[in-house]
């Protein structure tokens, strides 16, 4: 009892100054938070990965002068099909025919082993969620905008015309989701957006896309 | 500075704060809310490519022509395919069998059963030693007997000369619709195999003839109908349907006559007595004799036998007297037991109609040539009678064979008496099944064979009994089997090598090429998918009409009692071959299954007389068998009449049709109907008490 009065009176002393160093605890906690919060909690939620083989979708593009829908085909309801299969590529690259070591890897690897890529793909969806290519076409969309296809594909999935390498994959650790996978709020970038309903009858209603 | 206990709690505050401030709260709660949607134990989308595999269900009777969709080489469903002859729909067993390429029933590796009963699984070359085996003690003299549940399939070809081989000439198809056509076809004097040719008809009356159920290649029939009937136009198809039930045909049909069961052959003649009067003739040498058969069939007498009101068959023969291409279809409710007698008399009015080898009528479609040498052809087969064999050596009649080989046939559940059938086989000492589902007959085997299943083999389907036409079609596997299956063909070829006997053909590949080849089909290769269609006919040229042989066969009486036995079948209940398919255990309607209890139906008037209300349970009997159902009351009954849903009650197969139910074939007994001989019963009668 007696340490705690004297202590008490030495804090009355100095003004209450003292008593848990004012405010700046608080601020560095805040700091801390914010810091960690900010720019390392990000980086703990994903773990990285790298495409198993480098693509330049941008030599595609450009070079080959291809389009999104030559290799990324949907089913004729409009839904996944999956990503292009080896023997797809091999119907150009049944052997190497370029310099790059990648291509080379690719081929020997998997051309000619009959093995298929396991592309890492960035926008899978919960098995709950629907999602139709069909009701988002270059035909449906154009009605208004002026979409070119790679523009159109680009409003949701990345923009990867440019790129010489697919970007980094980042996998969720605890949902297991990539963290490209569209959520509900982008989604509703369009379905909700006053310009778009009675236009296109997109309706915003749950059971449009959760079945 | 010290952190003290004040400032410590300071910085939480702020850390708190700042933390607040930042993803970390509210983006793990987003995250959380996905993670609880990964649901483990739900199935995942397939990712992949889709393509699809023409090929014809050798599942479903109605052998229907179908696309089988995969996704990345997974198949995963079975759709439609309007491009072939067969098809133009789908049946709801045809669209199971991408399931139960996965049913716990299914077999997984050869078994054998051991001394104390139980199963074991063996290797295929333990089981082809065995089998090779079995068969030696039951070389020569009959003493082997085949039973095929394909009726289509050049498989028969091999098991039959495998059988010759041996020295016997038992070999039998499961009874159906094919039978009592070549057995009333053959009576006439007819050639090759009766066709109806639908497509083309303006008016189809079908007596008996299941013909949007069960009858002959029902998803051709219907898709026939379906493309007769354009929506929103005028029908260029009308159709009749007589029977004792409103199955699905009555319910579609646009005119039902209730018939008591088993007077089919009652109302042809009744039919034909009026169209006689009206100026129907025929150039049969023996028209007179049937002129004089008919004229006993006035509809007074006609509507004391059958229960149909004379109007309305007046009108219905107005109709077909009427109709530029009139058709009729004779045959039995559950596509079996139903006798030659109506088919006869069926014939014998599209006789009077003029609809023989005419546009939209009968044709007499040529059968292939064999293409195993030493084989039984198609005709022959169908002469043989598995029901009225199978009482002989029931009885004594004949000696037991030493040995019997089931090929995808169920007869230990689906033949008349079943239990009778279980005991008279267990006089056999060998007795092995090559099937794809552990059923009824595959647990009464010393040897039990899994086959691929029809998504998974070669096979072939040569005119199902009911086409218009001659259509040769091959399955093809969409996969490779996901067990330890080995195709039938093939392993009989060896089995036939290793016993000293050469089938003439070295693969099952080959005999499907051979056949195709002797349909005319353009096809070179068994991966060849194009259904091949003939309009080749044989001449109908001096048919007779046998009022001798339908004047017996038609005075058969039915058994005294006092209710008779209507029983009903459905293809989404499953055939004789598979059990009902997980998918469809949900279109098994309410008051049909009830727990494990069986409902029948009978109208209000027939429960009223019997003392009985909706739900009270009863129980069926007669000299064949009993068993207890419940009462479901049902207006589309005929008087005095129970109707009994068919293909329940399994002892076999998997947790979802074991036990369910009643075995309707227990109440059904086979006799020989007399004039033809040939084994009948559809016509039975039960005595109905109160359990």
């Amino acid at each position: 009892m007696e340490d705690r009065q004297l202590n008490s009176s030495d804090c009355a002393k100095d003004g209450g100054k003292c008593c848990g160093g004012g405010i700046t605890p608080f601020l560095v906690g805040l700091v801390v938070s914010l810091i960690f919060g900010w720019w390392v909690f990000p980086d703990m939620m994903y773990s990285k990965k790298e495409q198993p083989i480098r693509f330049s979708h941008k030599v595609h593009m450009e070079s080959a002068g291809m389009e999104c829908k030559q290799c990324h085909v949907l089913r004729e309801d409009g839904t996944f099909a999956g990503l292009p299969s080896t023997a797809s590529c091999a119907d150009c690259h049944s052997d190497v025919l370029g310099s790059d070591p990648e291509e080379a890897r690719f081929v020997n690897e998997y051309v000619k082993t009959g093995k298929e890529v396991k592309w890492l793909v960035y926008q899978i969806q919960p098995d709950n969620v629907f999602f139709s290519h069909a009701a988002h076409s270059l035909d449906g969309c154009n009605q208004c905008h002026d979409f070119k296809e790679s523009e159109l594909c680009a409003q949701c999935h990345p923009d990867v015309a440019n790129s010489d390498s697919a970007p980094t994959y980042f996998e969720n650790k605890l949902t297991g989701y990539s963290k490209q996978t569209m959520k509900m709020w982008q989604c509703e970038r369009c379905h909700a957006n006053e310009n778009h309903y009675g236009v296109t009858n997109s309706s915003n209603a749950c059971f449009v896309c959760h079945k | 500075m010290a952190l003290d206990r004040r400032g410590f709690l300071k910085f939480i505050g702020g850390a708190t704060a700042g933390i607040l401030a930042t993803p970390v709260v509210w983006k793990s709660l987003d995250d959380v809310s996905i993670w609880t949607q990964n649901w483990s134990w739900i199935p995942r989308n397939i990712d992949g490519a889709n393509s699809y595999v023409p090929t014809v269900s050798k599942l479903c009777p109605s052998a229907v022509g179908v696309k089988v969709r995969l996704v990345d080489g997974r198949p995963v469903r079975v759709l439609t395919n309007n491009d072939h002859p067969l098809g133009g729909g789908l049946s709801s067993i045809a669209a199971a069998e991408v399931q139960l390429l996965y049913s716990p029933s299914r077999m997984k590796r050869p078994l054998k059963r051991t001394a104390d009963g139980a199963y074991v699984g063996i290797t295929w070359e333990e089981a082809e030693a065995m089998l090779v085996e079995g068969l030696k003690k039951a070389k020569g003299g009959d003493k082997l007997a085949v039973i095929s549940g394909d009726e289509t399939g050049t498989i028969n070809e091999l098991f039959t000369a495998l059988a010759a081989e041996m020295g016997s000439k038992s070999c039998f198809l499961m009874p159906g619709e094919a039978q009592s056509a070549a057995k009333a076809w053959e009576l006439m004097g007819g050639e090759g195999q009766v066709g109806y040719d639908i497509e083309k008809s303006d008016y189809v009356l079908a007596i008996g003839a299941n013909v949007l159920e069960t009858w002959g290649p029902v998803i051709r029939n219907r898709h026939a109908f379906r493309v007769g009937r354009p929506h929103g136009e005028a029908p260029a198809v009308r159709f009749a349907y007589a029977g004792p039930v409103q199955n699905n045909t009555a319910a579609t049909a646009d005119t039902w006559l209730a018939i008591r069961p088993g007077t089919e052959a009652v109302l042809a003649l009744g039919l034909a007595n009026l169209l006689i009067k009206a100026g129907a003739t025929s150039p049969a040498a023996d028209f007179a004799d049937f002129k004089a058969l008919a004229a006993k069939f006035t509809p007074e007498q006609v509507a004391a036998q059958t229960g149909v009101d004379a109007k309305r068959l007046a009108a219905v023969a107005q109709e077909l007297a009427k109709a530029k291409r009139p058709l009729v279809i004779a045959g039995s409710e559950i596509g079996q037991g139903g006798g030659a007698a109506p088919v006869l008399a069926g014939l014998a009015l599209n006789a009077l109609l003029g609809s023989m080898n005419r546009e939209g009528g009968i044709r007499a479609l040529p059968y292939a040539r064999k293409v195993v040498p030493a084989a039984m052809d198609r005709k022959a087969l169908l002469q043989n009678d598995l029901v009225a064999w199978l009482g002989k050596v029931a009885s004594g009649k004949s000696a037991a064979p030493q040995a019997v080989v089931f090929y995808e046939a169920n007869p230990v559940y689906a033949l008349p008496q079943a239990d009778a059938v279980k005991a008279t086989l267990a006089k056999v000492p060998f007795k092995v099944a090559f099937t794809s589902f552990l059923d009824e007959t595959a647990m009464a085997c010393d040897l039990v064979l899994p086959v691929p299943m029809g998504l998974e083999r070669f096979d072939d389907v040569d005119t199902p009994y009911g086409c218009g036409q001659v259509v040769y079609a091959l399955a093809v596997p969409a996969l490779a089997p996901l067990v330890d299956a080995r195709p039938a063909g093939d392993v009989v070829i060896g089995v036939a090598k290793k016993l000293g006997a050469d089938l003439g053909v070295a693969a099952f590949a080959d005999a499907l090429k051979a056949k195709a080849e002797a349909r005319g089909a353009s096809f070179t290769e068994p991966s060849a998918t194009n259904a091949h269609v003939s309009n080749a006919v044989l001449p109908v040229n001096g048919i007779a009409l046998r009022a001798d042989v339908l004047s017996k066969a038609i005075d058969v009486k039915a058994p005294a009692f006092p209710v008779a036995l209507a029983p009903v079948a459905k293809l989404n209940v499953g055939t004789s071959k598979t059990a009902t398919p997980p998918f469809n255990t949900k279109t098994v309607r309410r008051w049909e299954i009830q727990g494990k209890e069986l409902y029948v139906m009978m109208n209000g008037a027939t429960a009223a007389k019997l003392g009985l209300r909706m739900h009270d349970r009863i129980e069926l009997s007669n000299p064949a068998g009993k068993f207890t159902a419940r009462v479901n009351l049902f207006e589309g009954v005929i008087n005095d009449t129970v109707a009994v849903p068919a293909g329940h009650g399994h002892t076999a197969f998997d947790e979802f049709s074991k036990g369910k139910g009643e075995n309707v074939m227990r109440l059904l007994a086979a006799g020989a109907e007399p004039g033809t001989g040939l084994s009948v019963w559809t016509s039975a009668g039960v005595n109905i008490a109160k359990a």
